[in-house]
């Protein structure tokens, strides 16, 4: 017990943020902790347990009170478990830990026991108070003593083990499968586009359920033939009983939900001391060099332009590094899947149907919510993909290279700020295109979206430069922890959505409450994001030059 | 060519790595940097190199001050740092590439110096591969053709041996007394005593961030009484 418990705290330390040692940087990161905890994670955990009560409250009508809550914690777990699929592919196989870990003489269920606790701790925080605050929302609406609150903390800890189970077993079956693929980068590749297959393969099952009826929602919840809510009770079973057992007080739910949970824990460990040390073999044995003769090589040799050459450079570590194609390039084609699924979920409400009818009538509100919408989403992808907010913390532990090289900072700013720009927006436009053409909005209009976006995700490029420059991560093992436990990343998300958030609800409330036009509004959105993106590129200019020349590596 | 005048470096406003030290590497010069494990030879070459900044003193490498003019001070060192594992997903002749940009070596120029080295260092096989398939050995010789690549009149050079076969070390080692020869300067450190009784002009040894000595094999061998260069490293580094 004392070597898997020692593992778990080297494992968790591995992905740790590093502590700030400047005083600047200390309060910059309490300031920030303070505006994503306070902004956004518990508004989001209170939102959720509003949502709860309330439906509770009507389903406890009904006499389906646990309904609510049940689809809650189910669809968490969805989340838990498309989420974790990357994450435990990594940890098991393709951490930098692996090779240190493999030559111990550790048993394979000690190894891998220890690597599920520390991803079940560092990725399921956000998760934690969500779950809590579900719990809350129910147990308050049921009027429950106060031991369903010791079954709520318990659950809290608990219920992501099935999905991070669910995980493992998949993960560790696929390189069992795929072990003639000598290419560790190949078959990390493959468990991301399964992660991505998965994904579609769940919107599709959703779309097929039919989703639910947003006016008759509480209906919806308790009529036990809902497809959607019966094989969710299959595919997590011990929801229910945790949920029956803070209704019932029975100690029957609560052991039913423990041997549940233990059953999937046993089951993973039963598979990994069976086949983790052949499997994690296969995965880091490497490849030969390839041979090809020298004279080729040397004509492939063309001079170009220092600032060319460096963006084809981040261009090949982005595109070519499983960890950030998947987190960085890829989550850009994700998104729009979660947009279907709203689509799909909206039933027969047809708020999107009301919507684009009133584009195409012409409504000033719809057409203005349209491109504030098209701005919103445009910041969010950009931060959410975190290829400027990670530029220079994934350059790791050849960071020194940036400096030692005779080519100004701004100049690798500006470049690195162009690949994001590139990736995002050429998504961004694709997609604004498209919907341009589906809600058939005319030209100009498009445009305008077009520019719209554009200027957004300049904006959240330039901005996330600036804030990764403040402390980048540059002490990780492998290329997922650049990104994983990285407190810049979220912290540019929030601040970015903050503002451009800040932004767009001034525009629309402009709008609303004032006699001001929604082209005049149009207008001053666009200068303001070109505000932004000034003081953010200035930020860059100024700001990011001066921290990378102090950072010491 | 290198010239450090009282230069100080302190981490976290105590740790003093490196102590008000002064010294000089002319052009034709091979300068060994020898000191124990922490003694502050890697901060003084990344502060040459613009990596790290100096808290006090003046450095100019082939007469441009590092901190006023670092792109021209930059562009005359070829640097080798003591990890090569830079850019591995880059292919070999990718990364050679890059760096024969970012130097500005023509077309021509760039395939007859990655030839030459290719062939001296046995990598003409391995060019097209990416790098993360190559043996440390594979990454320490690339790092050195692209170091070398734009012939900078300053070569700074953090443990080059460290990984090479010994041909490689040997090829190395020609290399560097070419390159003196022809009237740069070398500055490297090493672990390694017999290389720097060997190959330099002189040496310069440094212990927690002090300069101990500086100056030629034959005045170190003068101050002690000690025969090898070892138990000479070793009086003055333990005192």
């Amino acid at each position: 017990m004392s070597i898997y418990l020692k593992l778990v705290k080297a494992l968790i330390a591995s992905v740790e943020p590093s502590k700030q040692e400047k005083k600047y940087n200390r309060i910059f990161y309490m300031v920030m902790g303070f505006i994503a905890v306070f902004g956004i994670m518990l508004p989001m955990a209170f939102f959720v347990g509003v949502i709860i009560y309330s439906l509770t409250s009507e389903l406890l009508k009904v006499g389906s009170g646990q309904n609510a809550v049940e689809l809650f914690l189910q669809l968490v777990s969805v989340f838990s478990f498309v989420f974790g699929l990357n994450v435990i592919f990594n940890v098991f196989y393709f951490s930098g830990d692996v090779e240190n870990l493999l030559p111990l003489p550790l048993k394979p269920y000690q190894i891998i026991g220890s690597k599920f606790t520390a991803a079940l701790i560092s990725e399921s925080i956000m998760e934690f108070i969500i779950i809590i605050a579900v719990f809350a929302g129910y147990i308050i609406a049921s009027g429950l003593p106060f031991y369903a609150w010791i079954i709520a903390v318990f659950g809290m800890f608990t219920l992501p083990v099935v999905p991070l189970a669910y995980c493992a077993v998949i993960c560790m079956l696929i390189i069992l499968m795929t072990s003639f693929i000598k290419n560790k980068d190949t078959v990390n590749k493959i468990t991301g586009f399964l992660t991505f297959a998965v994904i579609i393969g769940i919107a599709y099952f959703v779309s097929q359920t039919g989703g639910f009826d947003t006016e008759h929602f509480v209906s919806a919840l308790s009529d036990p033939s809902n497809a959607l809510i019966s094989t969710m009770n299959m595919i997590f079973p011990q929801i229910h009983f945790l949920v029956s057992s803070m209704v019932n007080n029975t100690v029957i739910n609560l052991l039913y939900y423990i041997g549940i949970n233990g059953a999937s824990i046993a089951a993973f460990m039963l598979i990994a001391q069976a086949v983790y040390f052949r499997t994690a073999a296969s995965v880091n044995g490497g490849t030969g060099a390839k041979k090809r003769s020298v004279k080729k090589d040397l004509d492939s040799l063309r001079f170009h332009r220092p600032t060319v050459s460096y963006l084809k450079k981040e261009f090949r570590i982005l595109f070519r590094t499983p960890a950030y194609f998947m987190n960085c390039v890829l989550i850009n084609l994700i998104w729009p899947v979660f947009l279907y699924l709203l689509y799909v979920l909206q039933g027969q409400t047809n708020f999107l149907d009301s919507f684009i009818y009133g584009i195409h009538s012409g409504n000033e509100e719809m057409v203005l919510l349209f491109v504030l919408g098209v701005s919103a989403v445009s910041v969010l992808v950009t931060a959410a993909n975190s290829i400027a907010s990670s530029a220079i913390t994934r350059e790791g532990k050849h960071f020194a290279f940036m400096k030692y090289i005779p080519l100004p900072y701004m100049t690798q700013l500006n470049i690195k700020a162009l690949i994001s720009i590139i990736v995002s927006g050429t998504g961004m436009i694709i997609y604004v295109v498209a919907a341009s053409v589906y809600l058939n909005i005319g030209l100009k209009l498009m445009l305008l979206c077009c520019l719209v976006s554009l200027l957004s995700v300049m904006f959240a490029s330039y901005f996330g430069i600036f804030m990764d420059s403040v402390n980048p991560k540059l002490v990780w093992d492998n290329e997922l922890n650049a990104l994983r436990g990285n407190y810049n990343i979220f912290f540019n998300m929030a601040l970015a959505i903050l503002l451009e958030g800040a932004t767009c609800a001034g525009a629309y409330f402009a709008f609303r409450y004032t006699d001001i036009g929604s082209i005049m509004i149009i207008i001053v959105l666009l200068i303001l994001l070109m505000l932004l993106t000034t003081i953010s590129y200035l930020l860059c200019c100024y700001k990011a030059t001066e921290n990378i020349d102090k950072l010491a590596v | 060519m290198i010239k450090l005048e009282n230069v100080t470096k302190t981490y976290n406003k105590s740790v003093r790595a490196v102590d008000d030290i002064s010294f000089s590497v002319k052009g034709g010069e091979i300068v060994g940097f020898i000191g124990p494990n922490g003694s502050g030879k890697t901060t003084t070459m990344k502060m040459i190199t613009g990596i790290i900044k100096a808290d006090v003193g003046k450095i100019t490498v082939n007469g441009f001050n590092v901190r006023r003019d670092p792109i021209k001070a930059k562009e005359s060192i070829g640097y080798i740092a003591d990890n090569p594992d830079m850019f591995l997903r880059l292919k070999g002749n990718e990364f050679l590439d890059l760096i024969g940009d970012i130097y500005h070596v023509p077309t021509k120029k760039r395939r007859e110096k990655i030839e030459e080295f290719a062939s001296r260092f046995e990598l003409t096989d391995a060019l097209s591969s990416s790098m993360m398939n190559y043996s440390h050995g594979m990454r320490q010789k690339i790092m050195i053709v692209a170091a070398l690549m734009h012939n900078p009149p300053v070569w700074i050079l953090d443990e080059p041996m460290v990984g090479l076969d010994p041909k490689s070390a040997f090829e190395l080692k020609q290399m560097m007394r070419e390159h003196a020869k022809a009237g740069n300067s070398v500055f490297f450190s090493t672990h390694v005593l017999e290389v720097a009784e060997k190959l330099c002009d002189k040496v310069i040894i440094i212990k927690k961030g002090k300069l101990l000595f500086d100056g030629t094999l034959e005045a170190l061998e003068a101050k002690s009484k000690s025969e090898s260069l070892e138990e000479i490293f070793l009086e003055l580094t333990e005192k």
